[in-house]
């Protein structure tokens, strides 16, 4: 049995301006020690989605349907106290912007307190000490007297291990890690993504890898999700998505990744703007952008179906196999070219 | 920390001198002559002679501006009344606790019922509880104080008989003059009325921004990491939301009752109050300088010791300010 | 004196028909007896305010407003005084420190008084006559804040005394005080100096009083009247209590309260003072009921003398006065056709119900000579007006209405007269005065005005008061001027000297045609009404005497035990 299994979820706003469908359907599992990868556009779903997960949308204004199951016990739908012993404990997240995400009148050392407090009964110098060895762990210099300095008195590199740290404290079997590196430069970047490495390998824990960053999800991941206008495009071992992807959104991602080896002079990109989700377009989402379209595509909504590789590897396309294949050898053969005159 | 100290002194020297000057320059721009209005109708010329040398209203504007400074500093004294010849010091010293009354009373009152209003109303925006504050606020922000005074006190103080309908009573028992009341209990009864016409404005203006703050603070993103820590929402209320929230409310409260301790003029007069503020009205009527000079300084001091007190309060409420 | 705002007078003669009865008289008898009933009136705190004013000092050496004198009345000892009685009675002096009025030299010019003995100060020390030499010392003293007395001559009247105004003696030659006699050499003979020692300037004080350049004067002393000044914020409260040592009984003046406080709050507007005295949290207010509220507060009490609401006639009359010395106004009969055009009734009524009984006499009932006469009427007459006024009002040139623009009842007053003015022909201007100076520029000769509000209350009762002292133009002077009608014809200074110098029924009978003539034959002035004062006293207030002479009640008299 997989750690945590999402099933056919969905999640709706209720907005002033209507009903926006901000997850429309969407099904993966997670299994113990495994990264996921998730990728997508602003808007696509993958933050929300992993929100839901964790329960942490505002129920007033927020229709779920679907199951999440956490551990075999069904988790969606509880109330924070029910969920007791699960959130921030069992599961924990982190958020992009390690600026705000940390409270600021609040010393970082009672920050991480109340992660320990709220879930163990400890006494606080037992809390504290604990404090003071996960800020060792995340390798925040002279631990020791930095756990009572306020979040501005450090950079947003030290912030965002300050948030792994708050995430772990309790050593969670789940990471959701939403776009924890976006924030910050390339160089620090790397040294989060090396740090997360090595706890998960300390922890034995599942990291969710929320990001835009291919690069980000090449790697860590293990698996990896493509999400678009809410839905889950492609699912993948990650190796497979960067050898064969299957679909015109991924070939769009893969296309526009920048690249130090190459001779050309611009970015592709994917033309156009991400899907309103307010008013969705009809059949596939992508149709409006995409250069394949045909009217099949602004008609009907493609199912998720297996590939060449089989149900490990699924995406959602109308295009036939061998359209597919030709399209990608052709791009494929276009980036070695350009590639290989670089070099 | 001493620097900072050392500049807001001198700052506010700085501003008790404009203060004072200008008071004095418009006394001797407007048409005013205390001296002739002391001595009344039927006054000839030679008894205004007489009386304006015993004013030292003979004396060119800076001397007797210099006479009004080298008194505080030699003899703490503020000077006297044209009109009765009392120290001005010793009017200040009774009005300024009356206003003080009524000021921070009031102030007690408005915070009671505007931060849980504020608050709820954050919490169920658009709820029954929150379109009820709306009405509260848009009320107390458009009906004037003075209104709102004498319904009250017509209302309440003499149709129901429930509370006093005007008057003061010294909080201390046994002082004040013989024959008036005095104590606690009859202090905050006389104070009620007051009160609560004072501090309805106040409330709902506090009510708005308090519900914004908090509505505010609610989406912050580390209110979002303390839930997902597993926080109760109790918890996240009390300790993340609203310590934050009440940060801008602190540095507001602290000028409001900065500029009110100038003077409730409409509470005071409606209750008939000897505070600050009617003692200004009365001495401007009446061209007595030195108690409108003195009224003056005292409400310049308490902006400029306010302001201070809103600055440190801000810079311990929240480690990100460094006072300097 | 002029009305209510501000004794500045001269209190003259009280009326050679009072010396008459002084001389043979002898002391007044005293009306109350120590009886139970009377014991029975005494005890409790009597709870005063003061809604439109404050006492700015209660200093007998610098109090010269009605206010600090009707304080002062309950405080103070005086050689002469006035009786704590209602109605004629009230007006009329008796010897109170004197032992009887003062025997006076052939030649007019010494007068002396011989004092009761064992009378005291609140603290015990005795009353001597040295406590009235100081009196006079502290009204004329260039060491005080102000010289009040100059306002009356006082320092023209005794021998020394401007001597000593001008700073150049320690005391007043003139003023001899040994042991309880006291002694007063008059520059010239003056048949009204004995009441001018009625006025509040002349209360005992102790010898050791000091002067004092602080314009609120002494706050706290030692008084010797039926109460003293026990403590005295000034412009707040004011304590009184009664002096143990005060003779109740031997004099009729009663002091039935323990204590009197009097509060003052000078923004008010009197509604809160009323809402309290009809709660009985307050006694009475000394600015009276608030003319808009006079007719509920009426119809809710019973009317007028019935119960709680009182109405009490003052010894004034309230007038427009012309100038006489200015066109339009100085062609008699343009004056005549004004009294004809603005209406009496009219300007009476925005004053509420009570507030006063029109007249178009200078004279007031209870003077005598008063002979109730008609002249002009109270109603607007145009026709009447037009046909006396004739030419005089054609291209007359306009009329400037003086009136203090900070009082809705004069603007009011103003703008009406101004349309009645415009319905006979002619043209009229506002012109607003500065609200903290009225009386200066009426007083300067040469002043603009045409038509100015104002009034006269009895400094005595005697016409004199009232004819003499207001129409006599050879007082004219450049500024200070009492006679601010600039009304100077000669031919009626010689009629009015003539009937001063009568007495008995022969001085009425003169002052009476006096006092027709002045109005029909020259309308110096626009007589309006006489005045009442209106005022709510709590439940609990019993024995409520209302003195003609002060146009109050009297406050030791109330009772609330």
């Amino acid at each position: 049995m997989a750690l945590l299994e999402v099933d056919d979820l969905v999640t709706r706003f209720r907005t002033d301006d209507g009903i926006v469908k901000a997850v429309s359907g969407v099904t993966f599992s997670l299994d113990r020690g495994k990264t996921l990868g998730v990728v997508g556009e602003s808007g696509s779903g993958k933050s929300v989605t992993f929100l839901t997960v964790m329960g942490l949308n505002d129920p007033r204004h927020t229709e779920t349907t679907g199951s999440v199951r956490f551990d075999g016990n069904e988790i969606l739908g509880l109330s924070t106290s029910q969920m007791r012993g699960i959130r921030g404990r069992r599961i924990g997240m982190i958020f992009q912007d390690p600026m705000t995400s940390l409270n600021p009148v609040k010393t970082i050392g009672w920050q991480l307190q109340e992660a320990v407090l709220l879930h163990n009964d400890v006494t606080k110098e037992e809390a504290r000490k604990r404090a003071i060895d996960i800020l060792k762990e995340v390798e925040i210099p002279r631990a020791d007297t930095r756990v009572d300095d306020y979040p501005h008195q450090f950079s947003g590199g030290m912030r965002q291990r300050v948030m792994i740290a708050m995430a772990l404290i309790n050593n969670p079997e789940v990471l959701i890690a939403d776009e924890p590196t976006t924030a910050l430069d390339v160089t620090t970047q790397a040294q989060i993504l090396r740090l997360m490495t090595k706890l998960q390998k300390e922890h034995e824990m599942a990291i969710v890898m929320i990001t835009h960053d291919l690069g980000v999800v090449a790697e860590l991941a293990d698996d990896v999700l493509v999400m678009y206008g809410g839905r889950i495009v492609e699912k993948s071992e990650v190796h497979d998505l960067f050898e064969k992807p299957e679909m015109p959104y991924t070939w769009g991602l893969l296309g526009s990744l920048p690249r130090l080896n190459t001779t050309a002079e611009r970015l592709e990109q994917i033309p156009g703007q991400p899907p309103s989700l307010l008013r969705p377009p009809r059949g596939c989402a992508f149709n409006p952008r995409c250069p394949y379209v045909f009217d099949r595509c602004r008609e009907e909504l493609p199912d998720l179906r297996a590939g060449a590789v089989g149900e490990g590897h699924t995406f959602r396309c109308h295009l036939a196999d061998e359209d597919r294949a030709r399209i990608w050898d052709a791009k494929k053969a276009a980036l070695e070219a350009a590639e290989g005159s670089a070099a | 920390m001493l620097y900072f100290l050392i500049r807001r002194f001198f700052w506010a020297i700085f501003l008790f001198f404009c203060a004072t000057v200008i008071t004095y320059i418009i006394f001797f721009v407007i048409p005013s002559d205390p001296a002739s209005i002391a001595c009344g109708t039927h006054c000839t010329p030679q008894q205004i002679v007489h009386i304006r040398h015993s004013l030292h209203l003979d004396l060119p504007i800076y001397q007797q501006y210099w006479l009004f400074l080298w008194n505080i500093i030699r003899h703490q004294s503020l000077g006297y009344s044209y009109v009765n010849g009392v120290s001005v010091r010793w009017i200040i010293g009774q009005d300024a606790p009356v206003t003080a009354s009524l000021v921070f009373g009031g102030a007690v009152f408005w915070l009671a019922i505007s931060i849980p209003i504020g608050i709820l109303s954050a919490l169920r925006p658009r709820s029954i509880l929150d379109r009820f504050g709306m009405i509260f606020v848009l009320i107390g922000i458009s009906a004037p104080a003075v209104w709102i005074g004498l319904i009250l006190a017509y209302v309440i103080g003499f149709k129901l008989g429930w509370t006093p309908i005007a008057g003061y009573c010294n909080l201390i028992p046994g002082s004040g003059v013989a024959g008036s009341c005095s104590g606690p209990a009859q202090w905050a009864y006389h104070m009620i009325l007051p009160w609560l016409t004072f501090m309805f404005l106040f409330a709902a203006l506090y009510v708005r921004l308090i519900r914004a703050t908090v509505m505010e603070t609610m989406s912050e993103d580390y209110v979002r990491t303390a839930r997902a820590k597993g926080a109760p929402g109790q918890r996240v209320l009390v300790q993340h939301v609203l310590r934050n929230s009440m940060l801008p409310v602190v540095t507001i409260l602290g000028m409001d009752i900065g500029l009110a301790l100038g003077g409730a003029v409409f509470t005071e007069t409606v209750f008939q109050l000897r505070g600050l503020g009617s003692e200004l009205i009365l001495s401007a009527n009446r061209d007595d300088l030195p108690v409108v000079v003195g009224v003056v300084v005292f409400a310049c001091i308490a902006v400029i010791v306010f302001n201070f007190i809103v600055d440190v309060a801000y810079a311990w409420l929240d480690p990100r300010i460094r006072l300097d | 004196m002029r009305r209510k705002h501000v004794l500045s007078l001269l209190m003259l003669c009280m009326g050679v028909a009072l010396l008459v009865a002084a001389t043979t008289v002898g002391v007044a008898s005293s009306a109350t007896q120590k009886t139970n009933s009377a014991k029975a009136l005494r005890g409790g705190t009597l709870k005063v305010d003061q809604s439109a004013g404050a006492f700015d000092t209660l200093d007998p050496g610098l109090a010269y407003v009605t206010n600090d004198w009707e304080v002062l009345y309950s405080t103070g000892l005086n050689l002469v005084n006035f009786p704590n009685k209602a109605g004629k009675a009230g007006t009329q002096l008796f010897p109170e420190a004197a032992s009887a009025f003062p025997t006076i030299s052939k030649n007019g010019k010494t007068v002396t008084f011989h004092l009761r003995s064992g009378l005291k100060f609140n603290d015990g020390t005795p009353v001597t006559a040295a406590n009235y030499q100081r009196a006079w010392e502290r009204i004329l003293s260039p060491h005080m804040y102000a010289q009040y007395g100059t306002f009356d001559q006082l320092n023209k009247m005794v021998v020394g005394a401007q001597t000593f105004t001008d700073g150049k003696a320690a005391h007043i030659s003139g003023i001899s005080a040994k042991g309880l006699t006291l002694t007063f050499h008059l520059v010239k003979p003056n048949p009204t100096f004995t009441s001018i020692l009625g006025m509040q300037w002349f209360n005992a004080v102790k010898t050791n009083m000091p002067y004092t350049k602080s314009s609120g004067g002494i706050t706290k002393y030692a008084s010797a009247g039926p109460y003293y000044i026990a403590s005295n914020q000034l412009g707040r409260t004011t304590v009184l209590k009664r002096n143990p040592h005060f003779p109740l009984g031997k004099f009729p003046i009663q002091a039935n309260p323990n204590q009197i406080v009097i509060s003052s709050f000078p923004n008010s507007d009197g509604e809160a003072a009323l809402l309290q005295i009809e709660k009985n949290q307050l006694d009475f207010d000394l600015a009276g009921v608030p003319s808009q509220d006079v007719s509920t507060v009426a119809k809710k009490y019973g009317g007028p003398n019935k119960g709680q609401f009182h109405v009490g006639t003052q010894a004034c009359i309230i007038w427009e006065a012309f100038n006489n010395a200015k066109a339009p106004t100085d062609n008699a009969n343009v004056r005549k056709a004004l009294n004809y055009a603005i209406g009496r009734t009219p300007i009476i009524q925005q004053l509420g119900p009570y507030a006063g009984s029109s007249s178009d006499q200078i004279l007031v009932p209870g003077l005598p000579g008063y002979k109730k006469f008609t002249a002009y009427g109270n109603f607007p007459n145009f026709a009447k007006a037009k046909s006396v006024g004739g030419a005089a009002l054609s291209n007359a040139a306009p009329i400037n209405i003086y009136y203090n623009a900070a009082s809705h009842f004069r603007t009011n007053e103003a703008e009406f007269e101004q349309s009645q003015i415009q319905h006979i022909g002619m043209k009229a201007n506002l012109v607003p005065s500065d609200p903290n100076d009225y009386y200066g520029p009426l007083e300067t000769k040469g002043t603009t005005y045409n038509i100015a509000h104002s009034g006269w209350c009895a400094d005595y009762f005697d016409p004199f008061d009232f004819i003499n002292v207001n129409f006599d133009g050879r007082s004219i002077a450049a500024t200070g001027n009492v006679d601010y009608f600039y009304f100077n014809n000669s031919a009626f200074n010689a009629q009015m000297d003539k009937a001063a110098s009568l007495s008995g029924a022969a001085r009425s009978n003169a002052y009476a045609k006096l006092d027709q003539t002045l109005m029909t034959k020259y309308a110096p002035a626009f007589p309006l009404y006489i005045p009442t004062f209106r005022y709510l006293t709590s439940q609990r207030v019993k024995n409520v005497i209302y003195n003609n002479y002060f146009g109050y009640p009297i406050l030791n008299a109330m009772s609330v035990g």
